[in-house]
């Protein structure tokens, strides 16, 4: 704890203990609420064990196959969103490209796409006889390459997910210290070989915390896969799931968990020693690469993963708006713009207020226990929002006490929004810990030395600077909150419809002329928010 | 509970007809709705796995008020001509509905919400509470939830869903008022649920390729046709196309699945993610048949009254399954006399007349009938199998995998 590290002042040594344990409580009770979906699945899938079932299941080929294709799927996509997302984001912080700030906010704004609307367009634009194929076929061009399989899969996952590590390394370039590269330079080191000593240590715990959220958003989804037809673990889940096998569907969601853990593990050995605050952070317009010759040339990738990304599902969208023949046969109005923006604001405000504890005590203290509490934050969001949301309705429907409010607004709403914590808790958390962080401890013991509360300190020196930080974090929950739609769908109260449950009814009726405008107005609110994110990362440590 | 829904009216003595030619446009009936139909003609579903089973619908039109007749009477572009007011039981005769009513509804919004808000709008003391997701799904939260449930009413795509809640006990049985509606074959014998609309497997096929006569009446013999390789389609995510899969295990045994599933992969077309593309590709020449719900049909012709589409049924086997949407009012309903009036509305002459001309299925009561194209219920060969069966997947689904379709 950063109270052990730090000199002491023998007066107010006692009161300082106080609120650490208070943290350790408050992060521990975060950790153990955001678990407690996870004991209905443990309890679910110990009924199959019962029952005799697990090993029939679990020992079956076929989950040895689909498990391993989810981890070719997840490290596929991982990688690939590292290659992507760390250039770009050198590119667009580091270098003289033309149009840096036009395209890091194009850049970025893949992930207000959700994957399943993007799949989608890919599949209708890239299968066999799809609009892409159609339009060629007047030249002669009888097949294009297939976007079925992992391929396609590994393509369209990267592309809504690679902004996670675009935005986490864009954020740790902005506050490099880079006197320390310029030192290396006159050191006679290449630039290569300057940012593989200098700046890589520097950034790599912003990379692998982005990679983090890439690596189990494509560990956990569903959609994507199985528009692209990729068999992945993901897609047992909701088989089992449609055909009332929902224990079964339990037990296979804990192993997706404990395949989690896992992944978990190996992050934080990789991602190591990450103490990176420092005092300074100028990176001046005189500190850019420049690029020369290569300038323009430096502009083609930028100009085609956002295009890639970006163009062909608002084509899509766009193509659907103009088919569509007279009205919109569903009623779009804007309360479901209201609704949404309302719930996914209240989650990302939930999820902000209880990131702090847990960020706070692990980015102070590297210890088992905060590291654990900071580790169990990421669980919910491995799991299926179908697992998740099914949780919520046994914790609601059967905890004694809460049961009677069951089937109430004044009990769904809460509810909705603790799925939507649990499962984007660890974005809030990841923000706001790279946030602390980069503060370094010595600024709040100063207030402490001069006569500042412990929570005084934290109020008046820590909350100001890691502020933007949380900001960040918050604005990525609301993000991925206006996209989420299983558990959406599951724990809505009778009546209430959002954005995405407005699309999702279009769609499955194939009204796709009614489905776009809504869909339009999805990506223009998560489009704000984007542009909220990326206003908080001009921030720096003075 | 489950030999008494089986589809024993098949068993007729009367050897009749048993595949129809129904070409579009054959009378007179595609003038009246040229013009009127193109907004149901882009109207399909879509699913991805073995979760949603349901139709579409045309646009919404405004709700009657009480006591006139509904706005789906008479003409219009689902009607396929004038059409009488419907025999049945008329909701003027039942008692009225009030008050509020929690509904869990596998049929999307977009199929049953206008009847529900006519419903909503015909009796100012009823407050309906609709709760939309996929079946499966809404059925694990009754499981999950059980006698905690805030559901009065369960409405489902399919029989098997129902069959899963009467079978662990969170069904409460149906009055007789209401299950007399219904003719034994499309109710639980128990009276757990009761079949509200129906549809029918059918081959969709192109009437400028080919003629009635050369669609086999035998579903076995699919694969035998390789003058078409390449131009049939079917769409193996589909829930309906795996029950009709299902159905197959059970009638022909899993072997014989098996080597159908192997040589229809030798002539299909690619696997079509949902049938109404089917249809679709069928009536624009792009496929020569394919395998859909026999709504889908009519949905296209609806739109596109001069389309070269027929619709054709195998011969009481798995290629002309019957299945229905069906409800149920649950146990832990705390208003279960409204809940079963509810589902008795779903039976008058007002709501199966809607089925009829908006969503293009069966209707289930006597008096009213199929939208004019399709033949009568009794005209139908439907094999013997048990519906509540059919929506367990589970082994048709990996059987579909280790052959290599899905």
């Amino acid at each position: 704890m950063d109270t052990e590290t730090a000199p002491t002042t023998d007066h107010v040594s006692d009161e300082r203990t106080l609120p650490s344990w208070g943290l350790v409580v408050l992060a521990g009770v975060v950790s153990v609420v955001v678990l407690s979906p996870l004991a209905w699945m443990v309890y679910a899938g110990l009924r199959v064990v019962g029952a005799g079932g697990a090993g029939a299941i679990l020992l079956r080929p076929r989950t040895l196959r689909i498990v391993l294709n989810s981890l070719v799927l997840t490290a596929s996509v991982t990688a690939a969103s590292i290659l992507i997302g760390v250039p770009l984001a050198y590119l667009t912080v580091r270098t003289d490209l033309p149009f840096r700030r036009l395209f890091t906010v194009a850049l970025a704004m893949p992930l207000v796409i959700p994957s399943y609307i993007g799949a989608f367009a890919f599949a209708s634009a890239f299968a066999p006889r799809g609009e892409v194929q159609s339009l060629l076929a007047p030249l002669g061009v009888e097949s294009i390459p297939g976007i079925y399989g992992l391929g396609g899969a590994v393509l369209v996952i990267t592309l809504y997910t690679y902004p996670y590590v675009f935005i986490t390394t864009r954020a740790a370039l902005k506050s490099l210290d880079t006197t320390l590269v310029e030192a290396a330079r006159t050191l006679r080191h290449t630039r290569l070989q300057a940012f593989r000593r200098v700046t890589l240590p520097q950034i790599r715990p912003a990379v692998t915390a982005g990679a983090l959220l890439v690596a189990l958003y494509a560990l956990s989804d569903f959609g994507t896969p199985a528009i692209l037809r990729y068999d992945v673990f993901t897609r047992a889940i909701y088989v089992e799931f449609n055909s009332f096998g929902r224990d079964t569907a339990a037990l296979l969601s804990v192993v997706l968990v404990l395949v989690t853990v896992a992944i978990l593990a190996v992050e934080r050995r990789s991602s190591g020693g990450e103490r990176v605050s420092s005092t300074r952070g100028h990176t001046g317009s005189d500190a850019r690469v420049r690029l020369g010759r290569w300038r323009w040339v430096a502009v083609v990738p930028c100009l085609l993963v956002a295009g890639l990304a970006l163009v062909v599902p608002l084509a899509v969208l766009g193509l659907w708006l103009v088919r569509t023949s007279g009205a919109a046969s569903l009623r779009f109005g804007l309360e479901h713009v209201l609704n949404s923006v309302g719930v996914a604001a209240g989650a990302a405000v939930v999820a902000a207020l209880v990131a702090l504890p847990v960020a706070h005590l692990s980015a102070r203290d590297g210890g088992t226990l905060p590291t654990v509490f900071e580790r169990a934050s990421y669980v919910g969001y491995a799991v299926p929002g179908i697992v998740v949301g099914i949780a919520l309705v046994f914790l609601g429907s059967q905890t004694p006490l809460v049961n009677s409010l069951y089937g109430s607004a004044a009990l769904a709403f809460p509810l909705l929004l603790f799925a939507y914590v649990v499962r984007f808790l660890p974005q809030a958390v990841g923000s706001t810990r790279a946030s602390i962080l980069r503060v370094s401890p010595a600024l709040p013991e100063a207030a402490r030395s001069l006569g500042r509360s412990p929570l005084g300190a934290f109020r008046s020196v820590t909350l100001p600077l890691i502020a933007p930080g949380q900001i960040g974090g918050a604005a990525l929950v609301f993000l991925t909150t206006m996209k989420e739609l299983p558990a959406t769908l599951m724990l809505r109260p009778a009546g209430f419809e959002t954005l995405v449950t407005f699309v999702w009814r279009a769609e499955r009726s194939a009204a796709y002329g009614s489905a776009a405008v809504p869909a339009l107005t999805l990506l223009a609110v998560s489009a704000v928010s984007m542009l909220v994110i990326l206003s908080m990362e001009g921030y720096h440590v003075e | 509970m489950t030999d008494e829904h089986s589809m024993n009216w098949t068993d007729r003595e009367t050897e009749r007809t048993r595949r129809y030619f129904l070409a579009a446009g054959a009378t007179g009936v595609a003038g009246l709705v040229a013009g009127c139909g193109s907004d149901t003609g882009e109207e399909t579903e879509t699913s991805t796995e073995s979760g949603t089973d349901e139709g579409t619908d045309p646009e919404p039109t405004g709700t009657a008020s009480p006591g006139s007749a509904p706005s789906w009477y008479g003409s219009g572009p689902g009607a396929f001509g004038d059409r009488p007011a419907p025999g049945g039981t008329s909701m003027d005769e039942m008692p009225d509905l009030s008050g509020q009513l929690r509904i869990y509804s596998g049929r999307g919004e977009s199929l049953v919400g206008d009847l529900v808000a006519y419903l909503d709008e015909r009796y100012p003391d009823f407050d309906p509470r609709v709760t939309y997701d996929s079946t499966p799904s809404l059925a694990s939260r009754v499981d999950t939830e059980k006698d905690n449930t805030p559901a009065d009413v369960f409405y489902s795509v399919n029989a098997g869903a129902l069959g899963f809640l009467a079978e662990n006990g969170y069904t409460q049985s149906l009055a007789s008022e209401t299950t007399d509606l219904v003719r034994s074959e499309f109710r639980d014998g128990e009276g757990a649920w009761t079949g509200t609309s129906g549809r029918a497997r059918t081959v969709p096929y192109n009437t400028d390729r080919l003629s009635e006569s050369d669609v086999p009446e035998d579903i076995m013999a699919f694969p035998e046709l390789t003058e078409y390789e390449g131009e049939i389609g079917w769409a193996p995510t589909y829930a309906s196309f795996q029950g009709f899969v299902t159905a197959m295990i059970e009638l022909e045994g899993e072997t014989a699945t098996r080597e159908w599933l192997r040589g229809m992969q030798e002539v299909v077309d690619r696997a079509y993610s949902d049938e109404f593309a089917i249809a679709q590709a069928v009536a624009d020449g792009d496929l020569a048949l394919g395998f859909t719900n026999h709504y889908y049909i009519q949905r296209v012709l609806a739109g596109r009254p001069d389309a070269p589409l027929g619709t054709a049924f195998t011969a009481g086997d798995a290629g002309s399954v019957f299945n229905v949407a069906s409800a149920a009012r649950l146990e832990a309903s705390d208003r279960p006399e409204q809940a079963d009036l509810f589902v008795r509305h779903l039976l008058s002459a007002e709501a199966q007349e809607y089925f009829a001309v908006r969503t293009f299925e069966y209707p289930l009561v006597s008096g009213v009938e199929p939208v004019g194209r399709l033949p009568t219920i009794d005209e139908l060969s439907v094999p013997d199998v048990d519906l509540s069966q059919l929506s367990e997947l589970d082994r048709t689904v990996r059987i579909l995998r280790e052959e290599g379709v899905l």
